[in-house]
């Protein structure tokens, strides 16, 4: 049994005047899936953390939280550990010790388990999650997803009856982000475990949860069905209706009743049922943006390099013009050398054949600094990296002594209300917008993006957007390394692919995306039986409209 | 495959016995029958390459008996005198070829016991010890490699906006260089916060931790140690019979050989060579193994 009730929960962190939390009640049944939407800063961190008492912060508290009937704080510290696991948002912050194995048995080891019981319990964990193939690895070599999988494994170990998730794949790529919350969702369905989890993949979790539960500013503002959740956000014109799977956004869009589809597959039927065929208009006009005659701001003219004398290469022949002015978009796998390519661009890696020319002259001509000054920077994709002041004012203070600029770059940046705080307090969207301030203070005129929507929900990506288009408009060009595909459909002009060391396709993005059926876009997967380019939800539901007028 | 792969109780027990012996036996058949051992296993486990090091750390013995007799001048058999008029006595060339020989035999067996005790077999001893004490090593073991990732990192990010430790002038490349460090501390407290609380979430408060053991102790761990044992009490009976040691002041004397003394010099011996012959061992069989299946399956 595990009922989790809670009631009427109201907390403010010290300090502050309003309140993290307000009269917050939820009751969970045992064995639900529970997905907690909501904005960053709405409140769902603190609300978890409260289930786990260890993790409960400190602030003033009102209200209850039980399991079973009892007070979650007077449970025995022994059921506390073991009946409640909790997995946070960084894989790496996590792992405590060096070595896998000894990660999976971490737990069973506090919990003073006699030593036949771990053996046994420990090759359960890693035959179930299939880790036995790196249990002696050190924890160092493995990938971001393989991490979280081992989090999620050595918490499963102590066989909790609640599993509560922060924001487990905010920090994977799409495919190992998939593999987990498959994994999360396994556990659900093969041991019954209670699943509640943040998230803002919600194409993923919501066809796999029995109830979403939306919070914002510390309230609760939704509480039911997955499929009706959508309505609900939708009927109350709510922001956080954008995070909405592309299914449900291109169904409301277009004023659709009756049921809402929630998966790819409900929404390729609902289609089929909407639009009859012969479609009568398939597609939407292509926009040509870049005809290949602009000048360039980026040439890369077959680039080879490698990191050692004895290893593979990792770029093979790169071989790219990226027109002044465009935002440019490379997408591709995970390890396909595009964080590479980014590095060999700003001279960090020097190919060992080929050439790199910025605006026209090449790399290694640009001396003393001056590549830096006015002309190219890089942002990094963990945004941490960059700061080392004790504020972010002091931080943007680094790069130019002028408040004027400073100013500037924060106001584009919406960071200005965040200056005098510390950056590490901030949250991942902030801390993105706070680099990208710190990086346009060397005024770049071309503009280098490392994964910049990695771990940032759907509000502050337009967010940041938004700012990306004011740099545009001001004759910057960007080019970013994403796996995020929908970002990308929605707002580079031009997308490449990269995959084995190289560039291979270069396309806007309706025909890039348009073109493929498997590293696409969902509103692209959902609609190509009908329509030939759309890409977006606005495009599936702006092509809708128009067959439906057509049709009149 | 060999002794690597005993129980970590006996590698323990052979590497302390091992270097006990060679730091504090002063007869020179002790010293020659462990620097031998030590060659031969150290070539064993890292092959042909390993001449290298051991022509080093051979060097670096005969470097400190010259070094150690040109600095002390006692004993009776003068050689030659040096350019200030002291004497070169053979005794302390003797010593100090013994102190030498004694640092390049510890040497070579340390590096043996670099090869053969991973991180996790210390872990494991440790944690025999006291569970939370393994804890803190591993959770070192973890985050220093990851602290050096980081600094690598940070430094790559700000290289990328011209602020890296290799970026600009001398001046601005030492003030890059001491942000970057201060940085990478808050960053270290960070992430040790974030450790402690995922160490929270799974009861590392709770009492009675018990270490979880990758090691199973086998028959033939049982039997390595009961030799172990055996070879250990036939030296220790020799250095209650005084037979370990050797006088270099004022002149020589060694222990003399007899019957009774090569009890001594061939459980040491034995001591010694356990680890080598148990990997070369292994080896053989292994290969026999082979042969014997394709005998079968033919």
């Amino acid at each position: 049994m595990a009922n989790i009730q809670i009631e009427n929960l109201t907390f403010t962190y010290p300090g502050r005047e309003r309140p993290a939390l307000k009269g917050v009640s939820l009751s969970i049944r045992q064995g639900e899936y529970v997905a907690l939407c909501g904005r960053s800063g709405s409140g769902k961190t603190t609300l978890l953390r409260h289930l786990k008492p260890v993790l409960a912060p400190h602030g003033k508290a009102s209200g209850t939280v039980t399991l079973d009937g009892t007070d979650i704080g007077d449970l025995p510290q022994r059921d506390q550990a073991a009946r409640i696991g909790y997995v946070m948002q960084n894989p790496d912050d996590q792992i405590v010790t060096d070595k896998v194995w000894h990660e999976l048995a971490f737990g069973l080891e506090s919990l003073g388990c006699p030593q036949k019981t771990m053996r046994a319990r420990v090759a359960e964990m890693a035959c179930y999650f299939g880790i036995q193939d790196w249990f002696h690895r050190d924890v160092a070599e493995l990938s971001g997803g393989q991490k979280q999988l081992l989090n999620l494994a050595s918490v499963m170990a102590m066989q909790p009856e609640i599993l509560i998730l922060d924001e487990p794949t905010s920090q994977l790529d799409p495919i190992a982000a998939s593999d987990f919350l498959n994994t999360v969702r396994k556990i659900n369905l093969e041991l019954g475990t209670t699943v509640l989890i943040s998230e803002h993949r919600l194409e993923e979790i919501l066809p796999a949860a029995d109830r979403a539960v939306v919070m914002e500013q510390g309230e609760l503002v939704a509480d039911a069905a997955p499929r009706d959740i959508g309505r609900i956000l939708f009927e109350q014109n709510h922001p956080m209706f954008a995070a909405m799977p592309a299914s449900v956004r291109t169904f409301f869009a277009v004023g659709g009743v009756g049921e809402c589809p929630l998966t790819v597959r409900e929404g390729r039927q609902w289609l089929e049922s909407a639009i009859p065929e012969p479609v009568r208009v398939p597609e939407l006009p292509g926009k040509v943006t870049f005809t290949g005659e602009e000048p360039a701001a980026l040439t890369i003219r077959e680039a080879w390099f490698r990191y050692e004398k004895d290893t593979p290469d990792i770029l093979r022949g790169v071989d790219v013009s990226i027109p002044e002015g465009s935002f440019f978009a490379i997408v591709g796998g995970n390890g396909a050398g595009k964080s590479t390519l980014l590095k060999s661009v700003c001279g960090i890696c020097r190919p060992y054949r080929g050439k790199i020319s910025v605006f026209g002259k090449n790399v290694e001509k640009y001396k003393n600094g001056s590549l830096f000054d006015h002309c190219l920077a890089m942002l990094p994709q963990d945004p941490k990296c960059l700061f080392v002041g004790k504020t972010l004012r002091a931080d943007l203070e680094e790069m130019t002594k002028d408040p004027e600029k400073i100013a500037q770059a924060a106001e584009l940046c919406q960071v200005t209300h965040l200056l005098d705080s510390h950056p590490y307090d901030l949250s991942g969207g902030e801390q993105q917008r706070g680099a990208l301030a710190k990086v346009l203070l060397t005024e770049p005129k071309l503009l280098l993006l490392d994964e910049p929507t990695k771990g940032i929900d759907s509000f502050f990506k337009d967010k940041l957007a938004g700012v990306l288009a004011q740099l545009r408009f001001r004759g910057v060009t960007i080019v970013m390394v994403s796996h995020d595909v929908e970002f990308c459909a929605k707002y580079a002009d031009l997308v490449g692919m990269f995959f084995d060391g190289q560039m291979l396709t270069t396309d806007t993005p309706r025909s890039f995306f348009g073109g493929n059926s498997f590293y696409t876009t969902t509103a692209n997967r959902m609609s190509r039986h009908r329509f030939r380019n759309a890409v977006t939800a606005e495009d599936v539901a702006e092509l809708f409209q128009k067959n439906q007028e057509e049709k009149a | 495959m060999g002794f690597e792969r005993c129980h970590p109780a006996v590698n323990f027990l052979f590497f302390a016995g091992v270097l006990a012996g060679c730091w504090t036996f002063s007869n020179p058949v002790y010293l020659v029958v462990a620097l031998l051992c030590a060659i031969a296993f150290y070539v064993e486990r890292r092959g042909f390459r390993a001449l290298q090091v051991i022509a080093v750390s051979l060097a670096l013995g005969m470097a400190f008996a010259l070094c150690y007799s040109s600095y002390h001048h006692f004993g009776v058999t003068v050689l030659s005198y040096n350019f200030i008029g002291n004497a070169l006595t053979l005794e302390s060339l003797a010593k100090g070829a013994v102190l030498g020989g004694k640092l390049a035999c510890c040497l070579l067996w340390l590096g043996c016991l670099h090869s053969v005790v991973t991180t996790d077999k210390i872990v494991y001893m440790f944690g025999r010890v006291s569970p939370m004490l393994a804890l803190y090593l591993s959770g070192i073991l973890r985050m220093v490699p990851r602290i050096s990732r980081q600094s690598k990192k940070m430094d790559t990010a700000r290289s990328a906006i011209g602020r890296g430790r290799g970026n600009g002038n001398i001046f601005s490349r030492i003030t890059h260089f001491f942000r970057e460090v201060s940085a990478l501390i808050t960053w270290t407290l960070e992430a040790l916060g974030g450790l402690s609380d995922a160490a929270r979430i799974r009861g590392v408060l709770l009492k009675g931790r018990r270490a979880y053991s990758i090691y199973r102790f086998d028959n033939r761990d049982r039997a390595l140690v009961i030799c172990l044992f055996t070879f250990l009490s036939m030296t220790l009976f020799s250095v209650l019979l005084g037979q370990t040691g050797a006088q270099f002041d004022p002149y020589l004397r060694f222990p003399q050989v007899t019957a009774l003394s090569s009890v001594g010099y061939a459980g040491y011996g034995a001591f010694c060579l356990l680890p080598f012959w148990l990997d070369v061992r292994t080896r053989i069989r292994f290969r026999a193994s082979r042969r014997i299946v394709g005998r079968i399956t033919k």
